[in-house]
């Protein structure tokens, strides 16, 4: 059953889109900040201007609040001011760090990996791996760690026309050390996945939004609540063999971040495509995003509706 | 059952199209999108048919597009496939190099 709230957003769906809150000269103010004055001076101003959003922008609390009241259902008022502020400060720090990353160097950071060896072995299976990430912590931290797998590594990710918010390598002017598959292209991208996990290679999904012309979802509980998560990785790996690899990051210090392996699902042969068949692997997941909810309330950064069953359209 | 009866026949059973007969597809329309409506879970679950009923393999995303455009493209990818793999069996150079071993 909807609450009123939802039934307004769902009213809304079509409207929703990722690009930045912030304009274009908000970054660059950002990232001149960073360069006369670090991450430090960055922060400090951070402080000033998520305050502000708080307050006067409605957009960014109403997108803040789709998560929020699932983690923090008694809370009232105040306190729920205190939590989108402590979330988008969270989420702001994060993108200082990426732009950080790429102005002053990846030593900037300390990026402490749990799960090496195991993720050495999943990869001498060699039936590819499907690295499956949420939006938490910093994924681009991930996904500069991985160095070490030496195997290609395909991002399906779409990087949307109004998005100004840079990613780290595009500041430090190197080549991006993932290639792109472009959920919006040829059949969702999933040839171009089943070629790279055939060979061996790496893809990494989001496990917690749909992307491109999918629609494949499956409602699982996340917080209380039923969530609708995409399907289509796990059939994938069905498909291929290859084991799904949950990761998933955090901030754990000012200047510092860990890469933990969650959780490695596998998919055994599965003929069909109903959701139902799909569902207990989409739950392990859900059940390992919520524990980290739980332990980093702060970093989840999903700002999308995955609560709402009809799920919008992103804007082209 | 020639080929393309047969990869009709897979997909009515396999990717669940029972309202449709295969006299009711086209040897020419469209796999995904509109004509047979498929989308890109179906896909990738017609890959593993392919490969499931025909022993062959969709590697990439290079031979796959123009092999799922239709029953037709892909019935000829199918039997070209085959047709290489019987051809592959020995050529004189691997004949000679076993001989020479």
């Amino acid at each position: 059953m909807q609450t009123p709230s939802e039934d307004k957003q769902q009213g809304k769906a079509a409207e929703w889109s990722s690009r930045s809150v912030g304009s274009n000269w908000q970054h660059q103010f950002f990232y001149l900040a960073i360069k006369m004055g670090g991450r430090r001076l960055a922060y400090l101003l951070l402080y000033f201007v998520v305050g502000y959003y708080v307050l006067f922008s409605r957009l960014a609390r109403e997108r803040a609040s789709h998560y929020l009241q699932r983690r923090f259902p008694l809370a009232t008022g105040m306190q729920k001011l205190w939590h989108c502020y402590r979330l988008i400060l969270s989420f702001g720090k994060v993108l200082i760090d990426r732009a950080v990353v790429g102005i002053m160097g990846p030593e900037s950071f300390a990026v402490c990996l749990d799960g090496r060896e195991e993720l050495l072995k999943l990869r001498d299976e060699n039936n590819g791996m499907i690295l499956m990430a949420a939006h938490v912590g910093c994924w681009q931290v991930a996904m500069s760690a991985l160095d070490f797998l030496q195997r290609p590594v395909h991002m399906l990710m779409r990087h949307e026309d109004g998005d100004i918010d840079r990613h780290y390598y595009e500041h430090a002017g190197i080549e991006r050390p993932y290639q792109v598959i472009d959920p919006t292209g040829y059949l969702g991208g999933t040839l171009e996945m089943l070629g790279a996990l055939k060979q061996g290679q790496i893809v990494s999904v989001m496990g917690d939004r749909l992307l491109g012309s999918d629609r494949s979802t499956v409602a699982v509980d996340f917080l209380g609540e039923q969530a609708y998560l995409p399907f289509s990785a796990y059939k994938i790996a069905s498909a291929t063999g290859a084991p799904v690899v949950v990761f998933f990051t955090d901030k754990d210090g000012p200047a510092s971040y860990r890469l933990q392996l969650a959780k490695v699902i596998r998919v055994p042969e599965l003929s069909g495509r109903s959701e139902e068949t799909f569902r207990p692997f989409a739950a392990e997941f859900s059940a390992a995003l919520e524990g980290y909810c739980q332990e980093h309330p702060y970093q989840f950064f999903n700002f999308f509706n995955m609560w709402l069953k009809q799920q919008p359209i992103i804007e082209e | 059952m020639d080929t393309k009866e047969k990869l009709k026949q897979v997909l009515i059973e396999e990717l669940n199209l029972e309202d449709m007969t295969q006299d009711e597809i086209d040897n020419d329309d469209a796999l995904f999108g509109e004509g047979l409506g498929l989308d890109s879970l179906d896909a990738v679950e017609l890959v593993v048919v392919v490969q499931k009923h025909f022993g062959v393999e969709i590697k990439d995303m290079e031979e796959g597009r123009p092999a799922l455009q239709s029953i037709s493209s892909l019935a000829a990818f199918i039997e070209e496939k085959q047709k290489g793999c019987t051809r592959k069996s020995p050529s004189p150079f691997s004949v000679a190099s076993l001989e020479r071993e």
